[in-house]
């Protein structure tokens, strides 16, 4: 099993061209990648276009992982949601936010730390649990789905402002528990 | 709309919008606008980079799915489009398709081979003082045969390393530049069975290597081919181009 160092290591190879090391990163993160595609786009075919596409990024960009300071798996992670959620949208067009939903009060204000990375994330299952469980099922599989305030409107038999609202409330709650 | 850009916004406002972006419940000109806009507003990326670092707690969800063997030979296909080598040179000559021939005759445990060239940037120009042109020619499987060639434009020497040659010994590995533009190919000498070799490029051929050609390697009879066009087998082939 390869190790985060290991990826990270990988990645900087890919960087550099190296395309043994693009074959041997394939062969230890495709099937997690993969994973990701399908979880979003819930179409085999598509996610198997996907998952090239997300290799050719992951080509491209490899030699912009090292100036992101992010777990090289949550970085190869995110290049897979971002675009599969792409994909998502272009075939499934959402409304846009709408305005009058932002003034929402934030609990947290301490502009300092916004710019300091927190490391892996593990807090974030200590600060769901502050969350009421339906709305922390709502950002949970916002995130792990990609799906939009409409369809988690309908998933939750709750209006499309009030998911807004549970979601946006919930962000600025967890931001403020991430801070803490 | 949440104007994204709006770069002097409030603060929880842009909180909101960076973990929206992470969470990807944006619209597809929403996600847009976010991406522009951490392009040139590094406070707001770094709220993005925190979320995305928060949020991947949840990565844990996604399982491992194998995806179908033929899906990294795509990826392949389109990142180094030289694959095609085949297509582009049907164009150049009926040696080609002689060549495919040989090829599932003679040589058909060998891997198709893929050249990766790249040169060094502003290696075309007026007269370089020295600069090297540099070839990776790969194979994807254990019989094929790995080449590292580097081109020196100062000597016109061009140093060629096997990695892992697996040729036939009474066999000899041809180096050919083949011009864009469907002239013949030219032979740019023999390349060394084993251990670090050089081809001295001919004078009168150096300002031929340049980005656009094909280098391509034949299995040839030992000592070269006897016809001087490529009679054997291509088992490397890649384009020149500047990266």
């Amino acid at each position: 099993m390869a190790t985060d160092r290991d990826i990270a290591v990988l990645i900087g190879r890919v960087a550099l061209r190296d395309r043994a090391a693009f074959a041997q990163l394939y062969s230890h993160v495709a099937p997690k990648l993969f994973s990701v595609c399908l979880r979003i786009l819930k179409d085999r075919g598509e996610a198997e276009d996907a998952l090239q596409d997300v290799f050719v990024k992951i080509w491209q960009r490899a030699d912009r992982f090292a100036a992101t300071g992010t777990s090289p798996v949550g970085w190869l992670v995110a290049v897979a949601r971002y675009h599969s959620i792409d994909v998502l949208r272009a075939r499934r067009p959402s409304a846009d936010p709408l305005d009058e939903d932002w003034q929402i009060e934030d609990p947290s204000a301490d502009p300092e730390r916004d710019a300091v990375l927190t490391g892996e994330g593990k807090r974030i299952d200590r600060c769901m649990e502050e969350l009421d469980s339906d709305r922390a099922a709502a950002v949970r599989s916002a995130y792990v789905e990609g799906l939009t305030y409409q369809e988690l409107a309908e998933r939750h038999s709750v209006p499309i402002n009030t998911m807004r609202t549970w979601l946006r409330r919930s962000l600025l709650k967890l931001r403020e528990c991430l801070d803490r | 709309m949440s104007r994204p850009d709006q770069s002097e916004g409030d603060r929880s406002r842009d909180q909101l919008l960076a973990g929206e972006y992470v969470l990807g419940v944006l619209s597809e000109a929403d996600r847009r606008r976010v991406e522009e806009r951490m392009l040139r507003d590094r406070p707001f990326a770094a709220m993005v980079a925190n979320w995305s670092d928060n949020l991947s707690g949840f990565n844990g969800d996604y399982g491992d799915e194998v995806p179908p063997p033929q899906v990294f030979g795509k990826i392949e296909v389109k990142l180094f489009p030289v694959r095609s080598f085949g297509r582009e040179l049907s164009a150049a000559g009926a040696w080609w398709n002689s060549l495919l021939l040989w090829r599932g005759l003679t040589f058909a445990s060998l891997a198709a081979l893929i050249t990766y060239v790249s040169l060094q940037s502003g290696w075309i120009g007026a007269a370089p003082p020295s600069k090297t042109l540099v070839a990776h020619m790969n194979g994807d499987g254990a019989t094929s045969v790995g080449l590292m060639a580097r081109y020196d434009t100062a000597n016109g020497r061009l140093k060629v390393l096997p990695v892992a040659a697996s040729a036939d010994a009474a066999r000899s590995l041809q180096l050919w530049l083949v011009p864009d533009g469907g002239q013949p190919p030219v032979s740019l000498g023999i390349l060394p069975q084993t251990g670090e070799g050089s081809v001295d490029i001919p004078a009168d051929l150096r300002p031929r290597l340049r980005n656009g050609v094909t280098f391509a390697v034949s299995v040839e009879p030992f000592g070269g081919s006897p016809t001087g066009q490529p009679t054997g087998p291509v088992i490397a082939s890649g384009k020149a181009q500047d990266i």
